[in-house]
């Protein structure tokens, strides 16, 4: 870990500034589970770290709007996750943050902060003597031909295969949710299927926020598909792990046909995956478990499996097909 | 010996464990201590060529940087534990530039503060002539040492033989032939391996959690070219060892030089990822296990191959077949154990090292047996039950197996059991499998001096070899004490874990209880015939507090020696000089096991086909409960243990680069509290008097045993497949095969 300076933002524009004029090598600090973590595995050295925890304009949610649920990227986790009418209306988004990290980490990590969570690749987080082109651009990627069991089939480049881990971001993307961000010259709104960047040939630019942009908030239009929803994780254990597998589901029925669906997949992908084609797949028709497992094999299509991670494009499929199912009990 | 169970008291050290209050190696930290990093090779084997520390020199709050170059003259190997030494690799890093693993320690760095020295660590740079490595072992470049052919001592590792097990395996009705792999395996107990390094007039004082504070000591004075009296080590509580913590680890001495380099105090705490590289692990084994049976079910022959993960430069010894010989009353038994040289941190004993990994073959294959016989695996145990040890045809000194089976098949409802697999399922198609395996694990013991006081405020102390890791010693030698001397268990103060009086031998085996508490029970006899010649007239009845403020003395000592049958009067020299000094399971008269019996249940959903152990029922035969609450304790963690090795954890490696991928507890996946169900337990607690006065064997280790094979065979009665690979995974179930 090496020294940096460090202040704290009274306002959102004092802090956009602050990193502005900060330069490269400055990062805004919210929950601090994802900065710190790599900042003492020397991943992340930035020489000045901007504290925007204290910003309290950022910290509320409400999800009682007719229209749209609305998230300050600085509500806890945990708080979210454990708000009732979210447990009641949309499932999937408080289940997205339940069944992630633990409650300690919950307990401190930001909503905004969340959505950047970086990879947990191995030759990504462990330095040296591994080759990796998101942290070091250039120097190959170790991860390919290496364990890949747990790295990405569906978004990958020859430069990088790096799984994106989160949940939360994989649910908001099933409901096309909204970013909000302020920067130097301005707020702007990105849907949040465009936030992250698939690798391509330049895996250390993950997202599509410029580096001086912050999060200000998240808005989810609102859809009676919520409550027929979940979040569903499949890992190597019960708690405290990243997906082999997730999905994120919303249904909606009419005369016992589905009207709406909403799919999206995590753990697989390089970044959060929006299943058109699977959703397409559904509509008009009953919902069947014939029909769920054969959307569940279409969100999987065109997976690239490596030397060890082959099986989760099966488990991928089971994982939405069981989740269709368990959304439609929910209808 | 004991003739009453001993009563459920409370852990005597819990409240201070909860508040914090007992004290552990890394939580000191005396007036001016500074603070170490260490900066580790990022190659996989070779040699500096060239080391820089000019930039981690220039960082403020840098006092020192120590490498190779300055080291070479100064420290001394200490040598392998298993090499008559001390050390958890003969190896020492930092006196020469060669490297052999990945992650091995180049440079120390003390600083002010704890961040100043891990940025300057960081910016040690170092050029290396890189070497090509082998580090799995099917690795072309690896070295196959035959053991019954090395150097390692015989008879302890000659293959174990009896009878002509290949021509009766030949000749048999029934055969099972299988081969099995297990990965390597980290210990990750929460405390990480830390020591706070301290000079006091010449002497240095070590505050580091140890199972092994007497080969600390001594292994350090090699080192540094001092007398043993020079170097207390100070370690009265230990945050679980499980082995890795069993032998001088290879940073203290860095820790201890530093210390003398800048006259302070110096604190190296080794972080998570690092310990994965420097401390031992459990090596990856391949077995090969045929099982030759009559038509009958009479099993008539056993052949246990094996292939064990060593370093290139210590030789890690194996005694797989010493838990699979013994196990069950078959005439013609053949071990073959092979060592396999990789290029890594020597490995070592985790938890139920052996015992873990030979059970998982030998049971696997007693179900496969019994599904080729058409038994029922209880009954074909309890048909080949052994009424004497197979191999040296010695009794046993306590042995009922049988009976942990038979409480254990009540106690879990195994007569409910459909035999077919994939017979029982849940309404929703979830497959239900129910699984049995045995266990079992030699009931050592190591000699001990015990030295017990008694003040006429009415308490007790007792100084004997034994480390506190969490097992709960301080309870059972409370326990024992406060029983013969008719005091309350509170007033018992254990005097363990620190150098200088009782030496502090090796608590690893299972042989900690059987050592420490028989010795404690002699003491406190000796203790009850000084106080009987005081010469009270009336003594009967009185508390000896009063016995001793009567005859006016402020306190009384008694120190007894105590060695396992057939131990020689030389052993107390071995003792005294901190090297490994127990006996078992062979002993003149008889042979020692534990044993233990698991029942499982799994279950596999239909879709994800997560597996799932919603209950466990493990009955155990460890001789006399001393201390019911911790024991219970021990078997529901062995059980946790089991379920990790068997479905969870793996140390990734990467064979291009050597050492461990997943070097952290978050990618390391142990079991979660929501990854376990019920966990039952029920002990015979039937006194094993031939073995020591109390009655007690062993607990720690043989509680793990049995678990993975138990899991291994419920997932074939749940799903019809045959799993040899551990851990078992999602992806080995996700094919439902044909069921």
């Amino acid at each position: 870990m090496q020294p940096f300076s460090y202040s704290r933002a009274r306002t959102a524009a004092e802090a956009v500034e602050a990193i502005a004029a900060g330069g490269q090598g400055t990062r805004f600090l919210a929950g601090g589970t994802t900065l710190y973590d790599l900042m003492k595995l020397n991943v992340e050295a930035p020489r000045r770290v901007v504290d925007v925890s204290g910003l309290d304009e950022l910290a509320d949610f409400d999800t009682s709007g007719e229209s749209e649920l609305v998230f300050g990227a600085l509500a806890k986790m945990s708080d979210v996750a454990s708000d009732e009418r979210l447990i009641r209306d949309y499932p999937a988004l408080s289940e997205s943050l339940w069944k992630a990290a633990s409650q300690q980490l919950r307990n401190m990590a930001s909503l905004g902060g969340n959505l950047l969570q970086r990879t947990r690749c191995a030759y990504f987080r462990f330095g040296e003597p591994f080759q990796c082109n998101k942290r070091k651009p250039g120097s190959g990627c170790a991860a390919i031909g290496g364990i890949d069991r747990g790295h990405a089939l569906l978004g990958g480049s020859e430069h990088c295969i790096a799984t994106y881990p989160g949940d939360w971001a994989v649910a908001l993307a099933a409901f096309d949710a909204v970013v909000d961000v302020l920067g130097p010259k301005g707020r702007r709104s990105i849907p949040l299927q465009e936030l992250h960047r698939e690798p391509g040939d330049s895996p250390d630019i993950e997202t599509t926020l410029a580096p001086d942009e912050l999060i200000l908030r998240i808005r989810v239009p609102a859809t009676d598909a919520g409550r027929a929803s979940t979040y569903h994780k499949i890992r190597d254990r019960e708690s405290y792990a990243f997906a082999l597998a997730s999905a994120a589901v919303a249904v909606a029925f009419e005369d016992g046909a589905v009207s709406e669906a909403r799919i999206a997949i995590g753990g697989l992908a390089t970044r959060p995956w929006r299943a058109f084609e699977a959703e397409r797949s559904l509509i008009g028709k009953p919902l069947t478990e014939e029909a769920a497992k054969a959307a569940g094999a279409r969100a999987l299509e065109g997976a690239k499996p490596g030397h060890h991670n082959a099986f989760r494009i099966e488990l991928g499929a089971r994982t939405v097909a069981d989740a269709l199912m368990i959304a439609k009990a929910r209808a | 010996m004991s003739a009453a169970p001993f009563p459920n008291t409370a852990r005597v050290d819990a409240f201070d464990k909860v508040r914090g209050a007992a004290r552990y190696g890394a939580d000191r930290s005396p007036p001016g201590m500074l603070h170490a990093a260490l900066a580790t090779a990022t190659i996989g084997k070779g040699r500096i060529e060239s080391i820089d520390t000019s930039a981690a020199r220039a960082v403020p709050g840098v006092r020192l940087v120590l490498t190779h170059e300055d080291l070479a003259s100064e420290i001394k190997p200490a040598g392998y534990l298993m090499a008559g030494g001390y050390a958890s690799n003969g190896l020492q890093p930092m006196i020469a530039p060669e490297i052999a693993w990945r992650g091995q320690p180049i440079a120390i760095v003390v600083a002010d503060t704890l961040p100043a020295a891990i940025e300057a660590a960081a910016l040690v740079r170092a050029s290396f002539a890189v070497e090509p490595i082998a580090v799995e072992l099917s690795a072309e470049g690896t070295q196959t040492v035959v053991q019954s052919e090395s150097q390692l001592p015989k008879p302890m590792y000659e293959d174990i033989v009896a009878g002509d097990a290949d021509k009766a395996f030949a000749e048999a009705a029934v055969q099972v032939d299988a081969v099995f792999t297990t990965p390597a395996q980290h210990q990750n107990p929460i405390e990480l391996v830390g020591t706070v390094a301290e000079w006091k007039d010449g002497t240095l004082i070590i505050h580091e959690g140890t199972q092994n504070a007497e080969a600390m000591r001594h292994g350090l004075a090699r080192q540094l070219g001092l007398t043993p009296e020079q170097v207390q080590i100070v370690s009265p509580y230990c945050g679980g060892g499980f082995g890795q913590k069993n032998s001088l680890q290879i940073y203290t001495p860095l820790a201890a030089v530093a210390a003398r380099r800048v006259d302070r105090p110096v604190k190296l705490v080794v972080p998570r990822a690092a310990v994965f590289h420097n401390s031992s692990f459990r090596p990856a084994s391949r077995h090969r296990f045929r099982l030759g049976a009559d038509k009958s079910g009479k099993l008539i022959a056993a052949i246990h191959e094996t292939d064990s993960q060593s370093s290139r430069h210590d030789l890690f010894p194996t005694l797989y077949a010493e838990t699979t010989g013994h196990m069950y009353a078959i005439d013609n038994f053949r071990g073959r154990e092979r060592l396999v040289r990789t290029d890594t941190q020597a490995p070592g004993y985790m938890r139920a090292p052996f015992e873990h990994v030979a059970a998982f073959t030998m049971e696997s294959c007693i179900d496969e047996m019994a599904y080729a016989l058409g038994k029922d695996p209880v009954a074909l145990r309890l048909a080949n039950d052994a009424y004497a040890d197979p191999i040296s045809k010695k009794p046993f000194s306590s042995r009922h197996l049988a009976e942990c089976l038979t409480r254990g098949a009540a106690m879990f409802g195994w007569d409910k059991r459909q035999m077919a697999p994939g017979s029982m399922r849940a309404p929703d198609g979830t497959q239900i499998g129910w699984g049995v395996a045995a266990g079992s694990y030699k009931a050592a013991t190591a000699p001990a001096i015990a030295r017990l006081t008694l003040t006429d405020q009415g308490r007790a102390i007792i100084n004997v070899g034994v480390h506190e890791m969490g097992q709960g010693i301080r309870t059972a030698l409370s326990n024992v004490v406060a029983a013969k001397l008719g005091i309350a268990p509170e007033l018992v103060e254990a005097e363990i874990g620190v150098t200088g009086a009782s030496p502090q031998h090796l608590t690893a085996g299972s042989w900690g209880t059987a050592t420490a508490v028989p010795a404690a029970s002699e003491a406190a006899d000796a203790m009850l015939k000084a106080l009987a010649e005081l010469g009270q007239s009336d003594a009967a009845g009185r508390k000896p507090a009063e016995l001793l403020k009567a005859a006016g003395r402020p306190s009384l000592s008694v120190e007894i020696r105590r060695k396992a049958p057939g131990h020689p009067d030389q052993i107390f020299g071995r003792l005294a000089s901190g090297l490994p000094s127990a006996m078992g399971p062979a002993y003149p008269e008889y042979v020692s096991f534990s044993y233990i019996a698991h029942f499982v249940e799994v279950r596999i959903e239909p879709g994800t086909r997560r597996i799932r152990v919603p209950r466990v029922v493990s009955v155990v035969d460890c001789g006399r409960v001393v201390s019911p609450r911790t024991a219970t304790s021990q078997v529901q963690g062995g059980v946790v243990w089991g379920i990790g090795a068997a479905l969870r954890e793996a140390s990734e490696v990467d064979p291009r680069f050597g050492g461990f991928l997943n070097a952290d507890i978050a990618e390391y996946v142990v079991p979660v509290n929501a990854d376990i169900g019920s966990i039952e337990v029920g002990f015979i607690d039937k006194p094993d008097p031939r073995l020591n006065e109390v009655g007690v064997k062993g607990l720690g280790e043989v509680v793990m045993v049995g678990v993975a094979p138990a899991i291994a065979n419920a997932i074939f009665h749940a799903t019809g497949k045959r799993l040899r690979d551990l851990p078992i995974r999602i992806e080995h179930v996700l094919d439902k095969g044909d069921l």
